[in-house]
């Protein structure tokens, strides 16, 4: 049986009041949902939460999930974005980052990074091996503005392709490209600083 | 940047596939192509080192882990029981110590916790500390002596003898002491010549009417070479030296 049928199987089988086929599909998600959650929100116990509830919202309209329309994973993942979308929207609480490319985040046709600063320095050497090292890349990606972070957490962490996203996203493949293109170049550049300040 | 065209291909066009690039799945003349506006372009060449770079970054970052009860919690969260596989694997995953504390060690704790944060209690408990730790401090208890084997009843038992030796041998001693005290005391008292007999006549000062300072009260006025040692309470300066002791 393949992976769609075997989902769709389960959710049946959740849908009709059976407790072990929603701890199987609990246990079979909550590590990618909180890790989005934690690569988004920043914190362990505010990843938690949110991955909570996550689950409680995946809990409640289950029953609206169409198979037709997508995969399940791509749903869930889906209704984790909107959660996400909502909490920062609620708490306020993340910094949009003083970027040099925050103006060209709020308008997708905007001139590209390498267009506004010519930074003709070379990016440190991408070895990260120690947990410092994950640990300024993590602090790095909270800096990013929204919109950019979760493109790349999406393309690079969970390794979903292009139109996944831009259907999750609802933006054109081409926005996308260009978000991931623009998180990833920021990312680098904020952990050049830090590697400047650091050394 | 995006009008503008070098080797056989605009700014824009590299933007657009360099996502594509960065992924590998640009391959033959528009690879070829893609490199060489990359190689020259001196704006589109940084973009390409820094979205490189980013994607290492990123890709880098290693899955977190979980929490343990992650799953049991989301269980009772959503069905309102604890699912028995859930917490099963949220044991199984956990160490013996961090069962422990989720279990046993956490339920008790946190009310305790959470009464002990209150502001008030926090001070209460914060002065306790303090008083008890400048009582020991007092008394020469150091918590940085006590050492496990002091525990033990044997030890606890010897500590406590030589504690109370020490204590009886130290009264002794004060009675001794007090007891050389008063037989010194009463030596002195039998030898001692009665005051009458010791005590010469004391000649009574003239008194000054001239409202001028006695003259022998100018010490300046004496010679160089005679010292004051102290003035009596008659107000006579007790002078050593040629002319003796005067009175």
């Amino acid at each position: 049986m393949e992976d769609a049928q075997i989902i769709a199987t389960l959710i049946r089988r959740c849908l009709a009041g059976e407790a072990a086929a929603w701890t199987e599909i609990v246990q079979q998600y909550n590590r990618r949902i909180y890790n989005i959650c934690y690569r988004f929100a920043g914190t362990p116990d505010a990843a938690q939460d949110l991955t909570q509830e996550v689950f409680i919202k995946i809990y409640r309209t289950l029953g609206s999930y169409d198979e037709e329309r997508g995969a399940f994973v791509t749903w869930v993942t889906t209704v984790t974005r909107n959660l996400l979308v909502d909490h920062f929207r609620k708490t306020r609480q993340d910094r949009m980052t003083a970027s040099l490319d925050s103006a060209a985040s709020e308008h997708e046709d905007a001139l590209p990074l390498g267009e506004q600063i010519p930074d003709k320095a070379q990016p440190p050497d991408a070895r990260v091996q120690s947990r410092e090292a994950q640990e300024m890349v993590h602090a790095a990606l909270q800096k990013l503005s929204p919109e950019l972070r979760e493109a790349v957490i999406l393309r690079d962490l969970q390794d979903m392709d292009y139109r996944e996203i831009a259907g999750l996203l609802r933006v054109p493949e081409g926005t996308v490209k260009s978000r991931i293109n623009r998180g990833r170049a920021e990312l680098a550049r904020l952990l050049q600083r830090t590697y400047r300040q650091v050394v | 940047m995006g009008a503008e065209t070098k080797n056989g291909m605009p700014c824009h066009e590299f933007e657009a596939l360099l996502s594509e690039a960065l992924d590998h799945k640009l391959s033959g003349a528009k690879l070829e192509e893609f490199q060489t506006h990359g190689a020259h372009c001196e704006l589109c060449g940084p973009l390409l080192q820094e979205a490189a770079a980013g994607q290492h970054w990123l890709k880098s970052l290693a899955e977190v882990e979980p929490p343990a009860d992650l799953v049991a919690g989301i269980l009772a969260a959503t069905t309102g029981v604890y699912s028995a596989q859930g917490v099963q694997a949220a044991r199984a995953k956990g160490s013996l110590w961090e069962r422990f504390s989720a279990e046993v060690l956490k339920p008790l704790m946190t009310p305790v916790l959470g009464l002990v944060r209150q502001p008030r209690f926090a001070m209460s408990f914060g002065m306790a500390f303090f008083s008890l730790s400048v009582t020991l401090n007092v008394a020469g208890v150091k918590l940085s002596s006590l050492r496990n084997i002091d525990l033990r009843p044997s030890s606890i038992r010897h500590t406590y003898y030589e504690t109370s030796g020490k204590i009886a041998k130290y009264y002794d001693n004060m009675r001794f002491v007090y007891e050389i005290e008063s037989r010194l005391r009463e030596f002195k008292q039998v030898a001692e010549p009665e005051p009458s007999e010791q005590k010469k006549p004391v000649k009574a000062p003239e008194k000054n009417h001239s409202g001028q300072p006695d003259s022998n009260q100018h010490n300046y006025s004496r010679g160089g070479s005679e010292t004051v040692l102290a003035l009596s309470n008659q107000t006579q300066a007790v002078i050593t030296g040629r002319q003796g002791r005067s009175l």
